[in-house]
């Protein structure tokens, strides 16, 4: 059986699980409502949901567009220039090892408990993997191109649109993969935690009057999004691969789209 | 009568592919320390030759065919090209090929070939056409649309030329070219390559480590010793060409390929 066949049997079987346990009294519904019952609870707070989903993905939206411009524009500074890179690379890569949850309740005190606290938190939190992975990609270009583009005459300006940012694309985008998915967490868990709107704040009122097919509803939404948000980012990565066979990009690549992939002669 | 100073003596007509390499040294500086990678080294390569430079490992031999790209300028002394110094990178009058690697591994080969020419801004159906020309040069017609990935290293090598050769420069310089294949391709490119060079004409300086190369393709090889690397020998290859298999266990290649091996043997 192939293994994109496979994958999608185990989804399936999944999703019926979660309508049969529950249905079935193997799971008590307040740990595990079915899932036509959380659909259905969804279903008839449709407007309530919208309205929040409007604004986790407002607060998204912002923060991508901070976490990843500021991730890549610093990156790449910090990743082709030495002195910056010794000076700050060390300082980013601990900071990335702290939970900078400790800090959100800082920010709704210095922004409030509105939007700009979320945008910030999560714009933050986003854009360290994306920068550390940008300053990556630009460090581990291949001196030898750089030099071929030289002794073709390339001048710098040349050298940065023709050689550098192509090189780096299939590692910054990696590296916007981990930040994208931050930047939901960091949104959805600091609406969890301070908060008076979007998905995270409804998830989270809806748990403390123990309505769980409320709660899963949210849930499935911050899934969807999450899967959303996944799915075009290797729509991305599968056009800049095309030239990564051999490397992990390109075994993973052939694994979405082994159609696309010639093979290698 | 006119002062003498007005009258500017007439310029030998600079002969496209001439590389006149006049004391030529190279100094590094790595943490205070001096280092003299490159001693005076002079030579004359006429027009159309093909010239191999062998040494030892660390002898500046790549530093030198750097310096003639103009990658890189030499601490004391001068090269011209064509009557002319080489102050940076001149894809017209140079042509470089590296060793395996230097193909941009995101463009296909056609665009690769035709990078130099983007890079000048030259329209795009202009470029298409020289490239598919050099690519059926290099025998790989119909490989236009392959990314480096599909290409196989001899393949991937025949691009690199193709590359080195699309802006018709007099000169072409190779680093080791054919380092980094297996022995029987290389056999093969170097025919190839011989094949090429007698269609274009070319001036060619290649660097190689093994000897049996430098004497199968060379009209003339310079031996270097090691750092400071300086010219040692230079000797001329009579050998009929075209180049044959046989021509390897014949006496006169024993012969110059022993005497290059003596000098690397003393300096190593």
């Amino acid at each position: 059986m192939k293994a994109s066949t496979l994958r999608w049997l185990i989804v399936i079987a999944l999703i019926a699980l979660w309508e049969a346990l529950p249905r079935f009294g193997l799971i008590p519904e307040l740990f595990l409502p079915a899932l036509s019952s959380t659909l259905v609870a969804g279903w008839n707070e449709a407007a309530e949901y919208r309205d929040a989903l409007g604004v986790t993905l407002y607060e998204v939206g912002i923060s991508m567009a901070f976490a990843c411009g500021g991730g890549i524009l610093l990156g790449a500074i910090v990743g082709s220039l030495p002195r910056p890179r010794l000076l700050i690379m060390p300082m980013v890569s601990s900071l990335y090892a702290v939970p900078l949850v400790i800090l959100y309740p800082v920010f709704t005190v210095w922004l409030g408990i509105g939007s700009e606290s979320k945008i910030a938190f999560a714009a933050i939190y986003g854009f360290l993997p994306t920068m550390l992975s940008t300053a990556a990609g630009i460090q581990t270009i291949d001196p030898q191109l750089l030099l071929a583009a030289r002794s073709m005459g390339a001048t710098m300006s040349q050298r940065l649109v023709r050689v550098i940012i192509p090189a780096a694309i299939p590692t910054v985008l990696s590296g916007l993969r981990v930040g994208g998915a931050l930047v939901i967490v960091g949104v959805v868990v600091s609406e969890m935690l301070i908060s008076s709107a979007g998905i995270g704040y409804l998830i989270s009122r809806y748990r403390t009057i123990l309505d769980s097919p409320h709660v899963f509803a949210g849930v499935l939404l911050v899934l969807a999004m999450a899967i959303a948000f996944n799915a075009f980012i290797r729509l991305l990565e599968r056009k800049a691969a095309i030239w990564q066979t051999g490397t992990r990009g390109g075994q993973i690549a052939e694994e979405i789209a082994p159609g696309a992939l010639q093979p290698a002669t | 009568m006119q002062p003498l100073a007005n009258i500017t003596p007439l310029k030998p007509a600079a002969r496209a592919g001439a590389i006149q390499i006049n004391g030529v040294g190279q100094v590094f500086r790595t943490s205070g320390a001096e280092v003299v990678a490159l001693a005076d080294v002079s030579m004359d390569i006429k027009p159309g030759r093909f010239v191999v430079l062998v040494g030892p490992s660390g002898c500046g031999k790549s530093t030198l065919l750097m310096m003639l790209a103009g990658l890189r300028q030499p601490t004391s002394g001068s090269i011209l090209i064509n009557g002319a110094p080489i102050a940076e990178p001149d894809p017209n009058r140079v042509g470089v090929v590296f060793q395996e690697a230097s193909l941009f591994p995101w463009l296909t080969a056609e665009e690769n070939v035709e990078f130099p020419l983007a890079l000048r801004g030259v329209v795009k159906a202009e470029r298409r056409g020289k490239a598919e020309e050099m690519l059926k040069l290099v025998g790989l017609e119909g490989f236009g649309k392959r990314h480096p990935h599909e290409l196989s290293g001899g393949m991937k090598q025949r691009v690199s030329i193709a590359r080195g050769l699309v802006q018709d420069p007099p000169v072409l310089l190779m680093d080791e070219p054919f380092a980094a294949l297996d022995e029987q391709t290389r056999m093969t490119m170097g025919d190839e390559l011989l094949r090429i060079w007698a269609a274009t004409g070319k001036t060619v300086v290649f660097v190689t480590h093994s000897l049996t190369e430098a004497v199968y393709l060379a009209d003339e090889v310079a031996v270097m010793s090691a750092r400071p690397g300086r010219i040692v020998d230079h000797l001329q290859v009579q050998l009929a060409r075209p180049r044959t298999y046989e021509m390897l266990s014949g006496d006169a290649f024993g012969t110059l390929r022993e005497r290059i091996w003596r000098h690397i043997r003393k300096s190593a």
